[in-house]
Formats: C-alpha cells, sequence, structure tokens
C-alpha cells in the first residue's frame, strides 16, 4: 500500500513538474486549436513578371522569370501568406521566446518565406545563399531601424524586442525584393499556406480576438471562445476593396 | 546777434523737421527665410536686431555655405525682394518752439510755444532685392519710396570669400557702413528714438559736409570674418559725399574702420568687443560762378574724425549694446569758415570735440516679445569758439517701448510696435535758453514680407 | 541598529541608482555638459520650422525640403560613430549640429555658442524614448589607413563591383546604377545614391577617415547599410582608396561583369 502511494507521489510530481513549466509552443494537454481559411472574395490582379537584370546573378538564378508575391491566391480562392494570430485575451502574461531561431533567406533574390512570424526577442537568422550581395533592410515603426550588408554566406543574426505587425524588410540594392517579419509578445501565430489555409494548436482556453494580417489586403478579426481541448473552425473572408 | 540767434534756431528746427519727417530704412529680409525654410528668429535676435548667426549668414555674403546657396535652388515661386511698411499712430511735441505771437503775424515777434502733432502716419515703404547672384556673389539695390520723393538709397555688389578665404570680402557701390552697433537693424521706430544721435552729431556752428556715420556712404569696403564670426574686420574707403550720387562735395576721401571680437562666457552667452574709427577731411569752401558755389569743387579739405569703442553683452534673456564715440572736426569745419579765410576765424577759436554714448538694453522675453531701453548723450568737451555757450549742443535722450510679434513665419513678419522716448536738448540753442524737450510717443505696426 | 543599517543601505542605494540615472541622462561633450530647459528655449528659436514642434521632421517648412529634416522620434541618424541600428553619441549630434549637413537645408551653426550647442543636443535627445531606454553602443574604432596604392584601389575597384556598390552607385560612381531610380528613404521619400564624381562634400564630413566611417556605421535611415560585418578593415581601406580614387577622376570604371553574360534559354 505504501509503495504504491510512494510511486503514485513520485509519478505525480514527476507529471506536476513536467507540465507546470510551458514553454513556449509546447503541447499543452489541454490546447484547443483553431482551424480555418482566409479566402479572398472578388477578382485579384495576377502576379507579374519581376525583372532582374541589373544583376546578373539575380536572372541567373531563374530559369522562368520570377513573380511578385505580394498577393498569391490559390485556386480556391485561398490567401497564402497570411498571419493569423491571437491578439486580445491574453491579459499580461509574458512568454519566452523559443530557443530555435526563425530563419529568413534570400533565394533567387526573392526573401523564402515571404512572411516571416516569431516571438519578440527570438533570434532571427538571416541567410544569404545567393552567389550575391545583397543588404538586409527591415524598417520598422516600433523597433530600431538597421540596415546591413550581407555578402554571400555571411551570417546575420538579429533580435526584435517589441511586437510588431508586421515589419517591412527590402534589400536597397534589389528594389523589388519585399518581405515582411511580423514580431509577436506570444507564440500564437500562423502563416496561412498556399491553400490559405491555417491550422492554430495548443491554445490556452480563453476568450480571445483572433486576427488576420495580409500585407495587401489589411486586417481582419473576430471574437472567439476556446475551451479546454476545443477545436474551433474560423474562416477570414477579405474582399476587394477591403 | 539777432542774425547768429536765427541761424541757431534755423538750424535747430531743420534737424527738428528732419526728424519728424525721418524715414529710417531697416532691413528684416523675409525672402531669405523664405529661401532656406528658417525662421526670422533663426537670424534675428528680434528682427530686425541680428544674432550672430544671422550676422554670420550677412557677412558670408548672404549665403549659410550648405551648398544651397546658388539661385538654382531656389524655389521657381520664390522672390528675392523684401517689403517694409510701417503704419503707425504717434504724437509728436516740442515745448520750446519759436511761434508768431499771434498766429499768421510775422511781425507779432517770436514766443517760445510747445507745438504737438499727432495722427496716423507711415513710416516710408522699404522694398529691398538682397541676396546672392550666383555663388560667392552677393548684392543688395534698395529705391528709396518716400512721403515726396523717391531714389535710391542703397545699391551694392560684394565678391565674397576671394581666394577662397573668409577673410577677404569686396563689396563697391553705395552702402552701409559696417557700424559698430548697426542702426539699420534698431528695434526702434520713433522720429525721436529711431536713430543714434552719435552716429549723426554736428557740434554748433559747424558746416562740415560730412554728417555722420550713420549715413550711407559710397565708395568700397574690404572686410572678413571668421568662420563663427566671432573675429571681423572692415575697413572702407569712401568719398566725403554723404552717399550722394553726382561728384557733389569734394575730391576728398574718408577711411572707416572697424574691428571686433566675440568670446563666450560660460552660463551667459556671446560677448562681443569692438573698436572703430572714421577719419576723413571735408571742403570748407567751393570754387564760385558769379558767386555759387560748383558742386564737386570743394577746397580748402580740413580733417575731422570719429573714434570710439563699443559692446554688445548677453547675459542670459538680456542683453546690452555699449558705446562710445569721441569727435573732434577742424577749427575751419568748426567755425564754418573758409580755409582761405583764416582772418575770419573768431578769436579763441579751436576745432570741437566732444563725447557721447550709448547704452541700450533688450529683455529678451522669447523670439516673439522683446523689451527696450535706451539711453544716449553727447557732451561737447570744446566748443569751436568762446562764443557758444558750454553746453550748447548737449544732448539726452531716452527710449522705452516694447515689440510684440504675433505672427513670424518664414513668409512675413509682423510686429507690433509701443514706445515713447524723449531727447532733452540741452538750452543754448533756445529763444530761452531753457532746455528743448521733444517727446514722440509711437504705436503701430511693423510689416514686413 | 538595524534601522541605522537600512538607512545606510537606502542612503547608498539611492546614490548608486541616482548617479546611474544620471549617467544615463546627462548629455555631455569634453566638459560641455546641456541643460534640457535652455536646449528648448533655443529649439524654439531656431529649430522648430524645420524639425517641428514634436521633433518629428514635420516643420512648417518641411513640405518644401529635400532631404526632409531628421525626424527625432525614431531615435535614427545618419551621422554616427555607432554600429548601423544604434543611437548616436552626444558627439556625433554635437558635430552634426556644427558641422551642419551639405547639400541639405541643415546649415552649420557654429555662429552658436558651444554651450549653445550643447544643450540643443539634450533637449533633442528628449525627443525619443529611445535614449532612456537605451545606451548608445560602444563607437567603432578606427585602425590607421595603410598608405593608398594602386594595387589598393584595384582591390577597392573589385569589392566596389562584389559588394554591388555598383548597383547603386553606378559602374563609374556617378550615382545613376540600375537599382538607383528606386531608392527611398525610411520615410519613403525618393533619395538618390550619392554621385562621387560631382565633387560635393559627403553629408557626414569631410575627413582622412569619413569614407572608412560611413562605410562602417551605415547611413541610418536610407539604403546606405554597414559594411561592418562584410568587410575587414583593410578591404574597407581598400575600398576607401578607390572611392577616393572615383572622387578625384583618377579611377578605372568598374570591370568585371559589365555585361551580363547571356542566359540559358529555357526549353
Amino acid at each position: 500500500m505504501r509503495t504504491k502511494s510512494f510511486l503514485v507521489q513520485i509519478i505525480a510530481a514527476i507529471g506536476l513538474t513536467l507540465f507546470s513549466h510551458v514553454p513556449t509552443g509546447v503541447a499543452d494537454a489541454s490546447g484547443g486549436s483553431l482551424k480555418g481559411t482566409a479566402k479572398f472574395d472578388g477578382t485579384a490582379l495576377k502576379p507579374t513578371k519581376i525583372d532582374m537584370s541589373s544583376d546578373p546573378n539575380c536572372a541567373k538564378a531563374h530559369t522562368t522569370p520570377a513573380t511578385t508575391e505580394d498577393l498569391l491566391i490559390g485556386a480556391n480562392g485561398g490567401v497564402e501568406n497570411v498571419v493569423v494570430y491571437l491578439s486580445d485575451g491574453l491579459g499580461d502574461k509574458t512568454f519566452e521566446p523559443p530557443a530555435q531561431p526563425a530563419v529568413i533567406e534570400q533565394k533567387g533574390c526573392q526573401y523564402k518565406p515571404h512572411v516571416v512570424a516569431m516571438q519578440t526577442n527570438q533570434k532571427l537568422d538571416v541567410v544569404n545563399d545567393d552567389q550575391t550581395t545583397h543588404n538586409i533592410h527591415p524598417m520598422p515603426n516600433n523597433n530600431r531601424e538597421w540596415n546591413k550588408t550581407q555578402p554571400h554566406g555571411m551570417p546575420v543574426e538579429e533580435t526584435f524586442p517589441r511586437e510588431e505587425i508586421a515589419i517591412p524588410v527590402k534589400c536597397n540594392v534589389h528594389p523589388w525584393m519585399r518581405g515582411y517579419i511580423a514580431v509577436f509578445k506570444h507564440p500564437y501565430f500562423i502563416v496561412t499556406d498556399k491553400d490559405g489555409s491555417f491550422d492554430l494548436k495548443d491554445l490556452p482556453p480563453g476568450t480571445y480576438t483572433i486576427k488576420a494580417w495580409h500585407e495587401k489586403l489589411g486586417t481582419q478579426s473576430q471574437k472567439i471562445t476556446i475551451g479546454a481541448g476545443e477545436t474551433k473552425t474560423v474562416d477570414f473572408v477579405f474582399k476587394s476593396g477591403s | 546777434m539777432r542774425i547768429a540767434l536765427a541761424k541757431r534756431i534755423g538750424t535747430h528746427l531743420l534737424l527738428g523737421t528732419a526728424l519728424l519727417m525721418g524715414v529710417r530704412p531697416a532691413y528684416a529680409i523675409p525672402a531669405f527665410a523664405r529661401k532656406y525654410g528658417l525662421p526670422c528668429s533663426a537670424c534675428h535676435e528680434a528682427w530686425p536686431m541680428l544674432n550672430n548667426f544671422g550676422q554670420t549668414f550677412k557677412d558670408n555674403g548672404y549665403q549659410l555655405g550648405n551648398d544651397r546657396d546658388a539661385p538654382i535652388y531656389q524655389q521657381p515661386a520664390y522672390w528675392p525682394i523684401m517689403f517694409r511698411v510701417s503704419p503707425t499712430w504717434h504724437r509728436e511735441s516740442n515745448n520750446r518752439v519759436p511761434v508768431d505771437k499771434t498766429p499768421g503775424a510775422a511781425s507779432s515777434g517770436l514766443v517760445e510755444s510747445t507745438v504737438t502733432a499727432s495722427g496716423f502716419d507711415v513710416g516710408g515703404v522699404d522694398i529691398v532685392a538682397a541676396g546672392t547672384l550666383s555663388r560667392n556673389i552677393s548684392f543688395f539695390v534698395q529705391p528709396f519710396i518716400g512721403n515726396s520723393s523717391a531714389g535710391f538709397a542703397q545699391g551694392w555688389v560684394r565678391l565674397d570669400n576671394l581666394f577662397k578665404s573668409r577673410w577677404l570680402n569686396f563689396k563697391m557701390g553705395k552702402f552701409e557702413l559696417d557700424e559698430p552697433i548697426s542702426q539699420e537693424r534698431t528695434l526702434t521706430l520713433s522720429n525721436t528714438g529711431a536713430i543714434y544721435y552719435n552716429y549723426f552729431f554736428t557740434p554748433p556752428g559747424d558746416n562740415n559736409f560730412f554728417t555722420g556715420i550713420g549715413n550711407l556712404q559710397l565708395g568700397t569696403e574690404v572686410s572678413g570674418h571668421s568662420e563663427n564670426d566671432y573675429t571681423r574686420y572692415s575697413v572702407a574707403v569712401v568719398s566725403n559725399n554723404n552717399g550722394a550720387t553726382g561728384l557733389q562735395a569734394s575730391q576728398a576721401y574718408n577711411v572707416y574702420t572697424n574691428f571686433n571680437q566675440a568670446f563666450e562666457v560660460s552660463g551667459l552667452g556671446l560677448q562681443r568687443m569692438g573698436v572703430y574709427s572714421y577719419v576723413g577731411q571735408s571742403p570748407t569752401f567751393y570754387q564760385t560762378s558769379g558767386g555759387n558755389p560748383i558742386p564737386g569743387t570743394g577746397m580748402g579739405n580740413r580733417g575731422f574724425y570719429r573714434v570710439g569703442a563699443y559692446g554688445q553683452w548677453y547675459l542670459g534673456k538680456f542683453d546690452f549694446e555699449t558705446f562710445y564715440e569721441h569727435g573732434h572736426d577742424n577749427v575751419f569745419l568748426g567755425n564754418s569758415v573758409p580755409a582761405n579765410q583764416p582772418e575770419k576765424l573768431p578769436a579763441g577759436a579751436v576745432g570741437p570735440s566732444w563725447n557721447g554714448g550709448f547704452v541700450e538694453a533688450h529683455y529678451d522675453y522669447s523670439p516673439r516679445l522683446i523689451l527696450i531701453g535706451k539711453y544716449e548723450l553727447i557732451r561737447m568737451s570744446q566748443q569751436a569758439n568762446p562764443s557758444i555757450r558750454a553746453n550748447a549742443g548737449n544732448l539726452d535722450t531716452w527710449t522705452v517701448g516694447y515689440r510684440w510679434y504675433p505672427i513670424m513665419n518664414p513668409r512675413a513678419g509682423l510686429a507690433w510696435v509701443q514706445e515713447y522716448s524723449r531727447i532733452v536738448n540741452a538750452g543754448p540753442q533756445t529763444l530761452s535758453g531753457k532746455d528743448d524737450i521733444n517727446n514722440s510717443f509711437l504705436m503701430g505696426f511693423d510689416f514686413d514680407f | 541598529m538595524p534601522i541605522k543599517i537600512s538607512l545606510a543601505a537606502g542612503a547608498v542605494f539611492f546614490f548608486l541608482v541616482s548617479s546611474l540615472s544620471s549617467t544615463a541622462q546627462e548629455t555631455r561633450v569634453g566638459n560641455l555638459i546641456g541643460n534640457v530647459k535652455q536646449g528648448k528655449a533655443l529649439y524654439q528659436r531656431y529649430c522648430i520650422f524645420c524639425h517641428g514642434q514634436y521633433g518629428d521632421g514635420a516643420g512648417e517648412s518641411a513640405p518644401y525640403l529635400d532631404p526632409k529634416p531628421r525626424d527625432f522620434t525614431k531615435g535614427t541618424f545618419k551621422c554616427r560613430s555607432t554600429p548601423s541600428g544604434s543611437l548616436p553619441l552626444d558627439t556625433d549630434l554635437y558635430d552634426t549640429i556644427s558641422r551642419g549637413v551639405h547639400a541639405s537645408g541643415m546649415p552649420s551653426w557654429k555662429p552658436l555658442t558651444r554651450e549653445s550647442r550643447i544643450d540643443l543636443v539634450a533637449y533633442i535627445k528628449t525627443f525619443s524614448p529611445r535614449f532612456q531606454e537605451e545606451k548608445p553602443v560602444a563607437p567603432l574604432v578606427i585602425p590607421p589607413e595603410p598608405p593608398t596604392s594602386p594595387q589598393s584601389v584595384a582591390r577597392g575597384s573589385e569589392l566596389f563591383q562584389s559588394m554591388n556598390c555598383w548597383l547603386c552607385h553606378g559602374k563609374e560612381g556617378r550615382g545613376n546604377g540600375p537599382s538607383a531610380s528606386s531608392l527611398t528613404d525610411s520615410k519613403n521619400y525618393p533619395i538618390t545614391p550619392f554621385d562621387f564624381t560631382s565633387g560635393n562634400r559627403f553629408k557626414c564630413g569631410e575627413s582622412d577617415s569619413g569614407i572608412f566611417r560611413d562605410l562602417m556605421t551605415g547611413l541610418d535611415g536610407t539604403p546606405m547599410p554597414s559594411f561592418a560585418d562584410a568587410l575587414k578593415p583593410d578591404q574597407a581601406w581598400d575600398l576607401a582608396h578607390y572611392i577616393d580614387a572615383l572622387r578625384s577622376g583618377t579611377a578605372k570604371p568598374s570591370q568585371a561583369q559589365a555585361e551580363p553574360k547571356p542566359e540559358p534559354k529555357a526549353n
């Protein structure tokens, strides 16, 4: 009898230790999730070709010319690169940034991914895969502005201490290059894929405002309540002219 | 005796009338503010008075030196023209004017009486075009438009920063001297308060053609300054004609020099001290034709000089200007006797000398409100001959006032001015021999575009 | 006894905190210490028409000026001795006020007394909370310049190519590179890259190490980046020597790959 209760105590202690420390993004058994799509209702302009002839090393990297990425709409009207995130409802909780850095790459003289979402004080690794020199120039409103030259292979690592949705990034020597960095105080954000769909997991129960931001289509918001372990579906529709 | 008295009274009246009609040109140039986007207060302590930044700009030939001075950088809508007009209401009163006992009856005899005049008035209209013709060539053109006459007040061209040195600038034309304390930028407008009498003083009995360093002069000037304008010098060689064109005086030349040095005093501001001199010769008689003097043929030149020291002191929000002058005219000039008739000199005749000075204080409450107080005096130290009373020609003047600038932006400026000024001319030149007192009260707008 | 100790501890703590905070807030260049209140009065006399009442560069005259007056509220400054993204030192601000910024509406304020200029620096720092929250990073150390030589200039010419300077500044350094016409500053106003052949003076001042410094710090707020992590000091000096040669007209235009190689045809 005593051994059993002792074991239970130990298991409970271990379990409590494991589960009382909630690192960001790690599975919370009671986490709810939010699924859905971001769609565009209307006729959108198709992406246009980018003329990279000013830098031969950029042009060389593309067998067919690269195209603009500011409005990418899939076959079913799904919008790519929409950042979906929790806005109000988290109170004053602070969250440790993940040890894993966020990564943005310059590939074929374009930013991959086009939109990066990360946490405040999380490291951002900027990688130059191209055979040409870029300069990485974020233009924040709520963080300090810096501008660094980055030849091929040179590492650049920076952080953003304040929340900002979203920081435009450009490369001055290659003027067509455009990307965005969305920086959050918390880990509850996700970027939609090619079909405009998202699945935001491990959400603590509560009542929240959910927002969806796109660089051209603006921001949509909705209110939602998620119970423990509940899965809810939310759809965002961006209309033309929004 | 009577004739001499009348002459004295006549001169006095003339001076008085000149004061009543006085149009003092003065410069604050919004065109510069429009060109560079700076406020008036950047160059002017309170316009028109310059601060050191504005003085540096002026000494540089109206250039900031930031590679944006050339005319090609000016907006198409930019006019290098400035207008200034001062509509006022003022009241003048003089307490010992010789008037006819019965108005209209010249034979009723002269008595002393207070004469007062008041009403709305306009202090002349200044139109000035100034700036740079191209890099390092600056200019200033000012037609003169008075109540009943028009002419040409200033017109000069200056080659700036010769041999790429700011120590060498060459100006030629008709210009104001680099005065110790600039009278063209004085803050006061009234008849009695607007000028510095030391700049225009002529002792009693004196007929010197030269009437003062306050006049615009015709000639050349070489000047220079250090980068921050803390050290400045100016040497001008001008014709002795009070700036009157047409070669009307003599063939004499006068030389003016001015040197000043500024230094910082911790916690108080910039202080500046300087010395100046004006040395020249004036004709004592002319060739005549049928008894009428022929202009330009001045002869019998005799010398005169004005020398002195001055300072500009900044003590936080207060600034003071202090000025001292010692003047001396040759005995022939002082007694109005032609040099070729020395027997006409009265017994005991000497060259007159005098000392004068002024203190002007400002309280710069803000760039848009400034309080002004000024005191000036002149004391004859040596009269031209014993028949002239010792205190003849002495004067004291006080001025108080303020300027408030409700509108000040790079396009135009408007100041509201109120001023009271009083001058006491020492007795001997009035009928009764008592002091003659002039009061001026002025209020109005000073508008500058 | 315990009360005395805690009082003493409190006093020490207070002293430490106040001295720390005074170092964080004090504006100093040499033995000049800036006074914010005086600086404010001076700012309203001299600066407000361009830089605006709130220090945001939106003064009355700003719409007519190009380049626009600095927005102090961002804490981003072109002319510094600190790395890109860092605040300027007090000396950097003081020097910019004294020197002015060439080819812009910012004149040299040397006719103002030194005390006036340091007071202005102190006041300008109050426009951005960054000056309270951050300290400027240590200024970059400029190593002594190795003597110039044709080899150094040639190496600099290669760097001008490989670092993509020519994309903005042009093959001959005339400021007419393929990307030049698209450049905007961080307020989205058009901005042109420097034309080294024009004979103009550098905005952040001419000195023997001016080019080296500008390369290393970058000009924040503009497309000009920092090369501090990309170039070793002698490489930066080589590039500086090449730029000197461009300015004096003795350099040959950038050589390699003047024309793009013909692209492989897509099948």
